[in-house]
């Protein structure tokens, strides 16, 4: 059978229609993102209010003058606190943010009745999610940015360290942090539902990952399980990076191990991607509300 | 050039069957091995079959309209075309591209509109949702910012073009989506109960624009449930029931099948269900449907008869005696609501 032809202004899906399309994702995303005005709640209030709870219990430990910091500095090597708990709940908050809207894109999509008008344009099914996650990331950056200046003004903490290392840092753990969460995405596209998965994610990483309070307190064996998981890694070179004058040294190595982290979970999450398109071809998934 | 924009061959979908939802096995499936292989037997896992081998071969120009109760498998047949789905087995190509194999050349040759209003986004206007679909399939920016234009002109949405879509009426919304499957002038159309929830006047003015469609080239696969919209707009019907096409037709030889019938309506009031088997038991009565009016106790039933003349006398008297007030009667000529019935045994809204 012969095909009648296409109107030439449908332009071919080579890389610059592609990459217009991709666009088109991130400022639809960032469009209704901003439509909600809860946004301003969660870039402003949330980062500040979040932290105080873990601040304040550190206060008490260590006594409001401070006396008891000695074995806080003898265990971290800092003695801003206050610091050392906003850094390490922002990544917390970061990695919880993502599964969250970046594991929940699709799904959110799927419910609205939208991702089959998506799923059927010549478009990459793959630029969906990844259009979705920048939009995500940018307000993630205005976030930190925020909470950082709350603190600093605030709570007169001091970010001895660098910006521009502390931004490397985030670069660094981009591909692990999103990786997990197109994974995340992929597996709530089919099982429809994952609350708990995220709950038990975000339980590890804040119970194992030194959100809070440094690896060297935890059991051996959960120092061992907290070596596998790159927000370990994520936090403890953004303590470095934005709180320490240990420069380069500070992070090298987790940086190097967040670049392996990030290259298994950014393979892993387009990997399982791919599985769940291809069963949502065969079982109607992505009609299935 | 062949003059088929569509065509399907023994298309199957299989599902697995829900655990109680009724869906019944299929027992000729293969086995599935469940469980460790070597130490496990073989057990068939239940498969729920939706479309049962359609053949369809719908031709360039034509509005082709798929007919069928829920549960027929209309949408499922145009979820394949439209290659959301894979079919289980059979093959179907669209302006020539295979469903399966050349999947984004399909989706280039088509526009389709399924689940109406729900297929845009709600917090995005009228024109950023078209600027955002035109992205998607490669409209290059300055065509599709003056695509985008004609369409909302076309729509009538002019005035309201830069609202968000959450203000608008259900009707705006369709015709957002309809404009939305026109926005790489496809070949062919594929609507999915373009209706569905509209007032009558937007349902008209659709169907009006839909005609309109055809007559600039487009080829248009239509589902429905509405009879009229599908007799008035189709130059050919399929009539889907339990995932199979049983008649293929115009609509006019269509409701030349049954012409040899006559179709008994009444309306009446104090319907209960031991009626129903009452009137079938009438000599000459082949079938009987009923329809609820709106929400008074008003009833419309619909009886098909050899000879309407002779059953007339007996239907009376099986109404009579049972608190049944009779309101109207009218003998009429088939519509395609009658062949439909009458090649189902149910009305198309069961």
């Amino acid at each position: 059978m012969s095909q009648l032809s296409v109107p030439s202004s449908l332009g071919r899906p080579g890389a610059l229609g592609g990459l217009r399309a991709t666009w088109a994702v991130i400022r639809r995303e960032w469009t209704i993102f901003i439509r909600y005005p809860s946004w301003i709640i969660s870039m402003f209030i949330w980062p500040i209010i979040f932290p105080l709870g873990y601040i304040f219990t550190a206060r008490a430990l260590s006594g409001v003058d401070g006396s008891g910091l000695a074995t806080f500095q003898q265990n971290t090597g800092l003695t801003e606190y206050v610091g050392y708990m906003a850094v390490g709940t922002m990544i917390w908050m970061w990695q919880n943010i993502v599964l969250w809207q970046v594991g929940y894109a699709l799904r959110n999509e799927q419910m609205r009745g939208t991702l089959e008008s998506n799923w059927l344009s010549p478009t990459a099914r793959f630029s969906y999610l990844f259009g979705a996650s920048v939009p995500q990331l940018i307000s993630v950056l205005m976030l930190m940015t925020v909470a950082g200046l709350e603190y600093a003004l605030l709570f007169g903490v001091k970010f001895h360290g660098s910006l521009w290392l502390a931004a490397l840092v985030m670069l660094a753990a981009v591909p692990s942090v999103y990786g997990l969460g197109f994974a995340f995405a992929s597996v709530v596209i089919t099982a429809k539902e994952a609350n708990a998965f995220v709950f038990l994610a975000r339980g590890i990483v804040m119970v194992f990952c030194g959100v809070t309070y440094p690896l060297a307190i935890q059991p051996q064996w959960m120092q061992d399980v907290a070596a596998w998981l790159p927000q370990t890694y994520v936090i403890h070179a953004m303590r470095s990076a934005a709180l320490s004058t240990d420069g380069w040294a500070g992070i090298a190595r987790d940086l190097g191990m967040l670049l392996l982290f990030g290259l298994f979970w950014l393979a892993a999450g387009y990997a399982l991607f791919l599985w769940m398109e291809r069963r949502a071809r065969v079982t109607g998934a992505i009609g299935q509300y | 050039m062949s003059d088929l924009a569509i065509e399907a061959r023994e298309l199957v979908k299989q599902f697995p069957a829900r655990p109680g939802t009724g869906d019944k096995p299929k027992e000729e499936q293969p086995a599935r091995k469940r469980g460790f292989r070597l130490f496990v037997k073989k057990e068939p896992k239940p498969m729920f079959t939706a479309v049962n081998g359609v053949d369809l071969e719908i031709q360039r120009g034509e509005i082709f309209g798929l007919l069928g109760p829920n549960g027929a498998g209309k949408s499922t047949t145009i979820r394949m075309l439209c290659t959301l789905l894979e079919p289980t087995s059979g093959t179907a190509r669209v302006n020539g591209f295979d469903v399966v194999k050349q999947a984004n050349e399909v989706r280039r040759n088509l526009g389709t509109l399924l689940a109406g209003e729900r297929s845009i986004y709600w917090k995005l206007s009228g024109r950023e949702n078209l600027e955002y679909f035109a992205a998607l399939y490669h409209i290059p920016p300055a065509i599709a910012k003056k695509r985008v234009g004609e369409l909302i002109e076309r729509m009538e949405l002019k005035e309201r073009a830069n609202e968000l879509v959450e203000k608008y009426s259900t009707g705006m919304r369709q015709r957002v989506a309809i404009a939305k499957a026109l926005l790489s002038r496809p070949p062919i159309l594929l609507l999915d109960e373009p209706t569905l929830g509209l007032d009558p006047q937007a349902a008209r003015n659709l169907r009006e624009l839909i005609a309109s469609l055809k007559s600039e080239g487009h080829t248009i696969l239509l589902t429905t449930h509405y009879m009229e919209e599908a007799d008035q707009l189709s130059d050919r019907i399929g009539i889907i029931d339990a995932g199979r096409v049983i008649a293929l037709d115009t609509p006019a030889a269509l409701k030349r099948r049954i012409d040899q019938k006559e179709v008994i309506r009444l309306e009446l009031t104090g319907w209960h269900a031991d009626l129903s088997d009452r009137l079938k038991n009438v000599d000459g009565i082949e079938s009987v449907t009923t329809r609820q009016q709106g929400e008074a106790d008003l009833w419309e039933v619909n009886m098909q008869a050899q000879n309407s003349r002779a059953a007339l006398p007996r239907i009376v008297e099986a109404l009579s005696g049972n608190g049944t007030r009779l309101v109207n009667m009218n003998i009429v000529k088939p519509s395609l609501e009658d062949v439909f019935i009458h090649l189902t045994g149910k009305a198309l809204r069961d």
